[in-house]
């Protein structure tokens, strides 16, 4: 199901909320993807020295696969180096400056060679409250939480339960769209920030639906349908989905186009269903896996 | 042969308060010996009269407090924009006042253009002055059919191709959002920012590439002298941590050839360095310095700008349009920023267009003061365009200087009023009265590109607060016309530090003029901006208008 566009993912949030944190954990968990990370400064990244096989100006080349580019140059010249790439990286992550709105650097992902996989804003729940009542910075911090599709709540272990659900509550007002994920250290599941590994996930999903896979913090189950659905009830069932899923991603099989796939992809609020390939000798029904962020009983 | 000159006008103003004119001007080492009547100026010994100028009225030269290189390097491409603009090489660019304008004006480049296959770039298309005709890609097919044709906007944040450039860089209706479709289904030839732009790669990368280099220095130095400008300023856009940018600069501004005064703020947005490693930079930059070329001061980028609605405005925010008011530095790392540099004795200028921005930078000044209590620090909120009365009360307590941005009501003075903030608090922008009533040093900038250099242009904008429609606006923030000389003379350099050297014509002083076909003071204040300029005088060295583009490298 490659649409031959590079997926494309924003990490926001505020200076000091945990961002390179949460990028060094990611590049620590990478499942083998070959990640293009843009950041804002190479020093603040945790590259072990061994792995790096060049270095030519604002790009460092690791052994595995990924490259790391500075923007210093600006998005412009790094998303240039990102497409010189060959082949090209399963996936682009850009780190957005502190003060920057994520929702418009998403827009880059937007354009012919990317596709827009999700705005991730991390948020130091210790401090966004009164970063987000700043006379300087509160817009700044409130369109940032706003204009995220998943909310990682950051140095969760700092504060008592109590507290933790009023900053939950008052996100829920400030960022209404937004999934809520926890984490210590920006420690994640990649599940949640990129789906379960890549486009691999349709094909064993083709092979045998795998119900409620209790994984370590997170859920997974699948939603099988061998009856041809309209778009409006597929749009209905979406609406239900609880709060508490933060990606979906699998084939959906549509009245109106009885011999096509569609391919539908979730990510915390922002949902796509696109025409994929014919459907060929596999049986045709709509097969859904999401990943929740607590256990669920839905389906 | 003597070493001393004496230069006859028809009418020299000093900007010197205790010898405010005078009709002969002596000369020796590029600096001035004295100002008066041809008597009390030929004392200092044998001299040549140099009577070039005997009709011409001789004032400071201007310093551009607020400037910056990109002046310079859009001379390399032709100007389609609404008003008429002087290019680097003398050439006066009319204003296209109408599509089929701009299209005759993009004709003549491109029969011009011995290779079929090279592109065509132009820049400073404002289609918001042609309601009802937009310009696509139709018109510029007109132009050529086959040739590529990639026209930037006055914004910057768009651009108009035709079809060959379409189809040279593969863009269809499906290349992305920055595509703008038109009735057709088709892309109508529009990019919008930087995603459709990029689009039409090899166009926006050649315009990117001519920011860099010493033609761009070169020509803004031309582009100076043109407007009477003898002092120029890159405040904070150049890669000050660069050796290379560094030697660049030399290279070109030390040539006797360049004819003005560079002096070059640190980047503190550009900077990977720590605070404390980019003040140490900062002062390490003065060994650079020569008698032309000045390493001064550092620069803080913080909030966007008004008019993109990307300013950081107090409440009520803003009058229509959403407010997208975003921090280029966060407030924590100017604060941070502000004290390291304070100090380390460096002065600052910080860009800050809404109020928001202009009471973040004066809290971190005051933070700075309380810490570390210094005298004539001189750090100046730029632009400052709507700062409140209270916040010029605390500029002024705090010994701070502003550099207003007077161009503004000129050019967006109706947006600002109909759109950005409302009547009020637009008649107040740019508050040159105000600062003047308080007490406050300050200067008037055109932060070229954004607005052409010249301080004829900057003075004929705050005395006569004319909007492009041609209404005043905020007639209580006007200045006599004497104020904006001062401020585009003598304010300029206070704001840069070199009051001692420039600004004003007096003994000891460089001898650094613009030559004008009459004076400022005593035309009708609605003709200022049309005083002919003959040239310039820096360090004593003529530069003509006329001998544009012959000394280009």
């Amino acid at each position: 199901m490659s649409t031959g566009r590079v997926p494309f993912t924003v990490i926001g949030g505020y200076l000091g909320s945990g961002k390179t944190t949460l990028l060094n954990h990611i590049l620590r968990n990478n499942p083998g993807e070959r990640i293009a990370l843009l950041v804002n400064d190479f020093g603040t990244i945790n590259i072990d020295a061994e792995l790096i096989e060049r270095q030519e100006g604002n790009t460092i080349g690791l052994a595995d696969g990924c490259i790391c580019c500075s923007l210093a140059a600006g998005f412009f010249v790094a998303l240039e180096t990102v497409l010189q790439q060959d082949p090209l990286p399963d996936r682009v992550i850009v780190e957005a400056s502190g003060v920057a709105d994520p929702g418009k650097i998403a827009r880059y992902g937007e354009s012919p060679s990317f596709a827009l996989d999700g705005v991730i804003v991390v948020v130091d729940v210790e401090t966004v409250q009164a970063r987000a009542g700043d006379k300087y910075v509160g817009r700044t911090v409130t369109r940032q939480l706003a204009s995220a599709d998943l909310l990682v709540l950051n140095k969760i272990d700092l504060i008592t339960p109590e507290r933790k659900r009023e900053v939950a509550a008052w996100l829920a007002r400030v960022a209404p769209q937004s999934r809520l994920i926890e984490a210590r250290f920006g420690s994640v599941p990649p599940a949640f920030l990129f789906g379960l590994d890549g486009d691999r996930t349709l094909s064993t999903l083709a092979a045998n639906g795998d119900d409620h896979d209790h994984d370590a913090g997170y859920t997974t189950w699948t939603h099988v349908s061998p009856a041809p659905t309209t778009r409006e009830a597929f749009e209905e069932y979406v609406r239900q989905l609880p709060h508490t899923v933060i990606r979906g991603k699998g084939f959906v099989y549509l009245a109106a186009q009885p011999d096509r796939q569609q391919i539908f992809q979730l990510v915390g609020p922002r949902w796509t269903l696109k025409p994929g390939a014919l459907w060929q000798a596999e049986q045709r029904m709509t097969r859904i896996v999401f990943i929740a962020a607590t256990p669920t009983s839905l389906d | 042969m003597t070493d001393i000159t004496i230069f006859q006008a028809k009418k020299i103003i000093t900007m010197n308060p205790s010898n405010p004119e005078g009709t002969h001007i002596a000369v020796r080492e590029g600096r001035i010996l004295g100002v008066g009547s041809l008597e009390d100026v030929a004392g200092w010994g044998a001299y040549e009269l140099d009577d070039a100028f005997k009709d011409n009225v001789l004032i400071p030269g201007f310093v551009e407090a607020h400037g910056h290189i990109m002046e310079g390097a859009f001379w390399a491409f032709p100007y389609v924009g609404y008003f008429d603009r002087l290019g680097a090489d003398g050439t006066m660019w009319k204003g296209c006042t109408s599509t089929g304008q701009v299209m005759d004006a993009l004709k003549r480049v491109e029969a011009q253009m011995s290779d079929p296959d090279a592109m065509l770039l132009a820049w400073g298309l404002d289609p918001l002055y042609f309601p009802g005709e937009r310009m696509s890609k139709v018109q510029l097919d007109q132009v050529s059919a086959t040739r590529p044709i990639f026209v930037m906007h006055a914004s910057g944040h768009m651009a108009t191709v035709n079809s060959a450039m379409l189809q040279k860089c593969k863009i269809t209706k499906d290349s992305g959002p920055g595509v703008v479709i038109g009735a057709d289904g088709e892309p109508n030839g529009e990019l919008h920012e930087l995603s459709g732009m990029a689009l039409a790669k090899e166009a926006l990368g050649t315009l990117i590439q001519s920011l860099g280099t010493s033609d761009a220095i070169w020509h803004y130095g031309y582009s100076a002298r043109n407007n009477g400008v003898t002092t120029i300023s890159e405040m904070g856009a150049a890669q000050t941590d660069d050796d290379q940018v560094i030697e660049t600069l030399k290279g070109v501004v030390n040539d006797d050839k360049f004819p003005a005064r560079l002096v070059v703020t640190y980047s503190f947005g550009l900077s990977k360095l720590s605070v404390q490693e980019q003040a140490k930079r900062a002062l390490a930059l003065v060994a650079s310095d020569s008698d032309k070329l000045r390493f001064a001061g550092v620069k803080f980028l913080s909030d966007g700008s008004n008019q993109g609605f990307t300013g950081q405005s107090l409440w009520p925010g803003y009058y229509k349009g959403e407010d997208q008011g975003q921090w280029n530095a966060s407030p924590e790392q100017i604060k941070e920023g502000v004290l390291a540099f304070h100090c380390a004795g460096i002065q600052i200028h910080c860009h800050c267009n809404g109020n928001l921005a202009v009471e973040m930078f004066i809290d971190a000044v005051d933070n700075a003061l309380q810490k570390s209590p210094r005298w004539d620090h001189r750090h100046t909120v730029d632009h400052c365009q709507t700062a409140t009365q209270a916040q010029f009360r605390r500029i002024k307590a705090l010994d701070m200087c502003v550099n207003l941005f007077a161009n503004h009501i000129y050019f967006w003075g109706d947006q600002h009023r109909d759109l950005v903030f409302g009547p009020e608090r637009a008649a107040g922008m740019n508050a040159c009265a105000t600062a003047l009533r308080q007490g406050i040093p300050f200067s008037i900038h055109c932060d070229c590109n954004v607005t052409p250099l010249g301080g004829l242009l900057g003075m004929w904008s705050a005395v006569n607060r004319v909007t492009a429609s041609g209404k005043v606006l905020g007639a209580h923030e006007r200045i006599s016309a004497y104020d904006a000389l001062h401020a585009v003379t003598l304010g300029g350099a206070y704001l840069l530090k070199l009051d001692s050297e420039v600004g004003s014509l007096e003994c000891g002083k460089r001898a650094d003029f613009a030559v004008l076909a009459a004076s400022p003071l005593e035309v009708d204040p609605i003709a200022i901006k049309d005083i002919p300029i003959w040239g310039t005088v820096v360090g004593g060295v003529i530069y003509a208008n006329k001998a544009a583009g012959s000394n280009v490298q």
